[in-house]
């Protein structure tokens, strides 16, 4: 328990919502981050405000880290990034293990139309059946992904 | 030429990037091993487990859910003519086996597609390896469903 952050959780999750908010009242726009990336690929239609986007969640990150330093992970009194190790005992190179989990969820959140922005805060406050189904089976899998492979 | 290359509408979409990737950063969640102490409910027992994961998405679903409330009562969002509702509305197995293999990458990293970008912030090693892995999974993903959107309408709708 001792990573358990609430207060930086709740605010950091109305932060998302208020951007999730902003872009579907002003633009009518679901933030879901896997379609606006892989709608940057051919043949995309409108590139320039997803581009827009993603490049400020890059900057807003980058200034949140300044702003606010030493959350955590990440800016100048953080600790610095890393990402999560193969399994102990899968001698399994690291970048390896990286990229697998990359191609999976680039193509999982293709075919499936969304990942946890997408299909879970925006499908959810929707009511879309088609999230409450895509965030059941994700999370689910995702925990026993976790349990099978012992990452943690 | 269209709406979304005016200026309020691209102001908006960086407001809202710039809320989305501080809002990433303030709860953690660009820490994939955060994220893991959350996937890992063998930890539960111990004590070990971090339900941070859950304190972000519940108050972030709570928000969007008032903005589509709202948005239910307007005939069109402020800056474009026509809210872009998904079309989709039946479950079929593209939806449950992308969820499937979303899944299982998520698990082996402890990343989804918002905090990887983001980490782009922070840059740690081997972040390039995956952004460009989710990429060429992406792109392969729109070549199994061909001629995308008609087809995919034709099996969702």
């Amino acid at each position: 328990m001792d990573s358990f952050s609430p207060i930086p959780a709740l605010a950091g999750g109305v932060l998302i919502g208020l951007a999730s908010a902003l872009l579907w009242l002003g633009n009518g726009r679901i933030a879901g981050i896997s379609g606006l990336f892989g709608q940057l690929l051919p043949p995309a239609r409108t590139v320039i405000w997803r581009l827009v986007f993603l490049v400020a969640l890059v900057l807003g990150a980058l200034a949140a880290s300044y702003l606010l330093p030493g959350l955590g992970v990440g800016g100048p009194g953080g600790q610095p990034a890393r990402l999560a190790a193969p399994p102990a005992g899968w001698s399994v190179p690291a970048p390896l293990w990286i990229a697998v989990s990359g191609l999976l969820i680039g193509f999982g959140t293709k075919i499936g139309n969304g990942c946890t922005s997408g299909h879970g805060v925006c499908g959810l406050a929707r009511l879309s059946k088609r999230s409450f189904v895509a965030v059941g089976v994700f999370f689910a899998v995702a925990i026993v992904t976790v349990t099978l492979t012992g990452i943690v | 030429m269209t709406a979304s290359t005016r200026l309020p509408y691209l102001a908006t979409a960086a407001l809202s990037g710039l809320l989305f990737g501080a809002g990433l950063y303030v709860s953690q969640m660009v820490d994939p091993l955060k994220v893991l102490r959350f996937l890992d409910f063998t930890a539960i027992p111990s004590g070990g487990w971090d339900p941070s994961l859950a304190f972000v998405i519940v108050p972030a679903i709570a928000v969007m859910f008032v903005a589509v409330r709202i948005g239910r009562r307007r005939n069109a969002p402020v800056f474009a003519s026509e809210f872009n509702e998904p079309e989709f509305h039946h479950i079929d197995a593209p939806l449950v086996l992308g969820a499937a293999l979303f899944g299982i990458g998520w698990g082996m990293s402890g990343i989804c597609p918002g905090p990887a970008i983001a980490l782009i912030a922070f840059w740690p090693p081997d972040l390039l390896v995956f952004l460009v892995a989710m990429f060429i999974g992406s792109y392969a993903g729109a070549l199994v469903i061909p001629s995308g959107h008609d087809r995919r309408l034709a099996l969702a709708r």
